[in-house]
């Protein structure tokens, strides 16, 4: 058995009886445009057509963050995202966050301070963390954990989590070049 | 050659190897993986806890689009249960017959071409139930119980007469709800079969165990089935069984000839991959005047399921957790119609610390004597059963150094004596051990050509830093940097590891890991014995050191030489070894295997008018005896502690008492802990190397979490003035 990851046609007449639509958008700087039945989220569409895996479910219910991705530059839980909505829009993953094949500085921070165990909530708490930078609600570990709380780490590096955010903020933050 | 003992005893704190694939989404779960044709699961849930099927209506669903089979007890022919493993039965058989033996038991699996098609059509399965009332209750006067389940009961001296000399006795009784493992990752089965060949990727903490129930159940060899887990969104305990569901996926993948995915959804990992049962424990103590233990007594009870059996002793741990004279601890376990319970982080421990440890504070407050003082006057210097040594003991330095830097000393003895503002602020401790446990292991040591080496074995990493501490170990067991090192975990083709659990791996499968790196130097002086060409010839195992990239005498650094100049002019791709350890022996020991030691220091702070509960401090010194990595051992004992915060003010699986349905199964309403809930934390490792094995580790997984719940209470009491001896402790228990 292989393991490449196949990206099935997916067409919409492929699913009788239920709509099919064809979005188009951008996932990491590169045009795409996905065909499929229109209940198919946005984390589903990356994970199973568009195989960027680097997004997890937690759960499916938009109560964990591991999904986070960010839409037009947002925040946002592409479990609670159709697909079909995303028309038009931009969608970073944690594949798109390097720079010039470069870690981000934060995915860094994480290694350094040991920010993950298990590392399946991982991509969820670095898209949050880039954004909570932007949206410019990292001045204090108070804020940092409350803003971080959409993001469930069931294996608890919270407090490492925290250390390597601040280090990105105190470090320039979003423009952090380490 | 270079030993393990020459390791300093706090290891360096290397950033985990598996790090940059982790943070850059390039770490795949079993979840992430696909094979081409694949087809989709979707599980149908029983709604009833205790009943039978009177019928199942798959025709609808059948006739959905994509649908390619319904499997039901109906057309699955009887599976065997898989084999007895090293933590005991496997799961019953999934779809056995008609019967319904708790809420939320698979009835059905609907296969399709996609995941929406299949979800959408296991709406559509319609099934009839005749039910009946289920036992849900530890009190249930139908339920059947099961006595000194696991033989651990155990008496010593005469706790009546203990309790009869006493001066002061205390007795209470503590209640633990049902928790749910609840790790990140949803579980995951892919299974593919090649003729009959099979692979699955699982969500598992035990890849050999799988291959060897797929092997049993499906009647193949072990040899043609390979399980893949090389990397696991946590587990927790809930991946240490091959659950109904994977032998459900393995099936349909066989009936029908293509591979199938099958991922459970979060409400179903409530129901289908165990959870710490709740359970009731009663305790008494007897001590002297002047604080000395006369008498413990402990006896836990816990549920069950109906047919199927769990690891649980909650008072086994009490027997040897101090010096006292007279212990009688007893367990019994009460059969259910609920899901099947699993070790959940720290088995039986969580439970049993929170009652010992509770009970141990209200003794200190009977004698009006310091809780810490307490315990130092019953620290066990000896193991109190077997009466033997040690193999490491710095439980003593663990309440120092914790003590020291918590500022006990300037705790006020008094309850409800310090505030900030409208906050009530108390403190407290507790003193934890979690047991020494070991299994078999195997591990390969491979020398390449190109000078690197490549170690492995079928163990897997859950996020506790195998990789990473393993890679450290054998760089420096070989002389290699840790770049040049890779290491191989999570596949069952490997030299056969055991689980990732009961905080065991890093001591099993580095032993062999250490004893593969240590053959492995010895085949290469065997290959240049003879060898006039080779600086090294001659030598014995105790002349030389592995250091940069070879081998070198230790009497003259001018003679070495490096591993791919060995392999080239003996014309060899590359030199193996095979390593192996075994649990160590008391006997053979003439000591007693000691596990980790630990003292936690915590500070809480509750509103005074809405009862609300916050850690504000949390001490943790842990005697794990040597650690491999200071930063990954650190976020061991983080993850445990904050597990254990989770376990005291938040985690209580709800089962309607009625219908046996869990009513909080999701994440929107099980609460786990949150970043806003977790204070800054301070771990410190004392101790020294543990005498029972080369490595000298002891394993870290747990004994964090044990006692926090135990201090979180202690220290509400402090702060309150009010006990609370059932968890979780919600703002109800303190208006
Ligand atoms: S998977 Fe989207 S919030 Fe949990
Ligand atoms: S690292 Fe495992 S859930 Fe966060």
């Amino acid at each position: 058995m292989t393991f490449t990851p196949e990206v099935p046609p997916a067409a919409p007449d492929s699913h009788p009886g239920v709509a099919g639509t064809t979005t188009a958008f951008t996932v990491n700087g590169t045009p795409r445009s996905v065909a499929a039945d229109t209940r198919v989220t946005l984390l589903d569409a990356l994970r199973d057509l568009l195989a960027l895996t680097g997004t997890k479910k937690g759960c499916d219910q938009g109560a964990c963050g591991a999904c986070t991705v960010h839409v037009d530059g947002r925040r946002v839980l592409a479990c609670l995202t159709l697909l079909a909505q995303c028309e038009g829009r931009e969608v970073t993953t944690i594949e798109g966050l390097s720079r010039d094949g470069r870690p981000h500085p934060m995915q860094e921070a994480f290694v350094r301070h040991d920010g993950f165990q298990c590392g399946y909530c991982t991509p969820g708490q670095i898209m949050s963390a880039v954004a909570l930078l932007r949206e410019d609600r990292a001045r204090t570990d108070k804020d940092i954990r409350e803003f971080m709380s959409g993001n469930l780490c069931r294996c608890a590096a919270y407090p490492n989590i925290v250390a390597a955010i601040r280090d990105v903020a105190q470090r320039g933050g979003v423009d952090a070049d380490l | 050659m270079s030993t393990a003992r020459e390791l300093p005893v706090v290891g360096p704190a290397l950033d985990r190897v598996d790090g940059p694939a982790k943070t850059a989404g390039q770490a795949r779960y079993p979840s992430d993986f696909d094979a081409p044709g694949q087809a989709h699961g979707a599980l149908v849930q029983s709604t009833i806890a205790a009943g039978r099927i009177t019928g199942i209506d798959t025709s609808a669903a059948e006739a959905a689009p994509g649908v390619l089979a319904v499997f039901t007890h109906l057309n699955v022919p009887p599976l065997p249960r898989g084999p007895m493993t090293g933590l005991g039965v496997s799961p019953p058989a999934p779809l056995r017959d008609d019967r319904i033996l708790h809420h939320g038991q698979h009835v059905a699996l609907v296969v399709a071409e996609t995941r929406e098609q299949a979800t959408a059509a296991a709406r559509l399965v319609r099934v009839g139930y005749a039910s009946v009332e289920p036992v849900l209750d530890l009190d249930d006067p139908r339920a059947t119980t099961v006595d000194d389940p696991w033989g651990l009961d155990s008496e010593r001296g005469d706790v009546e007469a203990g309790l009869a000399a006493s001066a002061v006795r205390v007795e209470a009784t503590y209640t633990t709800p049902d928790n749910t493992n609840n790790p990140l990752g949803l579980f995951s089965t892919l299974a593919a079969w090649d003729g009959d060949r099979l692979t699955v990727h699982d969500a598992t903490q035990w890849p050999s165990m799988v291959r060897e129930t797929l092997a049993h159940v499906f009647g193949v060899p072990e040899t043609s089935v390979r399980v893949l887990s090389p990397y696991l969104g946590g587990g927790f305990g809930a991946g240490l069984r091959a659950w109904p569901h994977v032998i459900l996926a393995v099936h349909a993948a066989r009936e029908l000839r293509r591979p199938v995915k099958l991922v459970l959804t979060r409400p179903q990992m409530f129901t289908s991959v165990g959870h710490r049962p709740k359970g009731v424990q009663h305790v008494r103590l007897g001590a002297s005047a002047d604080g000395r233990l006369l008498a413990i007594e402990h006896r836990g009870r816990s549920l069950l399921a109906a047919e199927d059996d769990d690891y649980e002793p909650f008072a086994a741990g009490s027997a040897v957790a101090y010096a006292c004279p007279n212990v009688l601890t007893r367990d019994q376990q009460v059969r259910a119609n609920v899901p099947a319970p699993v070790s959940m982080r720290a088995p039986a421990h969580a439970q049993g610390g929170f009652a010992l440890e509770s009970a141990m504070d209200e003794l200190a407050q009977a004698l009006e004597l310091d809780p810490l003082e307490l315990r130092l006057r019953n620290v066990a210097d000896v193991h109190p059963a077997l009466g033997l040594p040690w193999t490491s003991n710095a439980l003593r330095e663990c309440y120092a150094v914790g003590a020291e830097r918590f500022g006990w000393s300037r705790r006020p003895a008094r309850p409800r004596s310090q505030r900030d503002g409208h906050w009530l602020v108390g403190q407290a401790m507790a003193g934890v051990s979690y047991p020494w446990y070991q299994a078999p292991s195997l591990a390969r040591a491979t020398v390449t050509a190109d000078g690197h080496a490549v170690v492995g074995g079928s163990g897997m990493d859950i996020g506790t830093g195998t990789y990473t501490v393993l890679t450290q170990l054998s760089a420096r067991l070989l002389g290699l940097p840790p770049e040049r090192v890779r290491l191989e975990l999570g596949d069952s083709d490997l030299p056969k590891a055991p689980q990732a659990g009961g905080s065991g791996l890093t001591g099993a499968l580095g032993s062999a890991v250490h004893d593969a790196c240590t053959k492995l130097l010895d085949a290469f002086l065997d290959l240049v014995r003879d060898d006039p060409a080779s600086p090294l010839r001659g030598s014995a195992p105790e002349d030389v050191l592995a250091a940069d990239g070879g081998i070198r005498r230790r009497d003259d650094a001018d003679r070495s030489e490096t591993y791919d100049a060995i392999l080239a002019r003996h014309g060899r791709r590359e030199l193996s070894a095979d390593g192996s350890s075994t649990p160590a022996r008391p006997a053979e020991l003439g000591m007693a295997p000691a596990g980790a030691f630990g003292a936690h220091f915590v500070e809480v702070k509750v509103d005074e008018d809405l009862g609300l509960v916050r850690v504000s401090r949390l001490t943790t010194v842990i005697d794990g005896g040597r650690i491999l990595n200071e930063k990954t051992a650190r976020s061991q004992i983080i993850g445990g502690a904050i597990g254990g915060i989770g376990m005291a003010l938040f985690e209580d699986t709800i089962t309607d008492p009625v219908s046996g349905r869990i009513a909080n199964a999701t994440f929107g309403d099980y609460l786990v802990p949150v970043h806003a809930d977790i204070p800054a934390m301070d771990v410190t490792f004392v101790g020294e190397p543990d005498r029972a094995s080369p490595l000298g580790t002891k394993g870290v997984g747990e004994v964090g979490l044990v006692g926090v719940a135990a201090a979180i209470a202690n220290a509400v009491h402090h702060a309150t003035g009010i006990r609370v001896r059932s968890l979780p402790i919600t703002l109800d228990a303190l208006l």
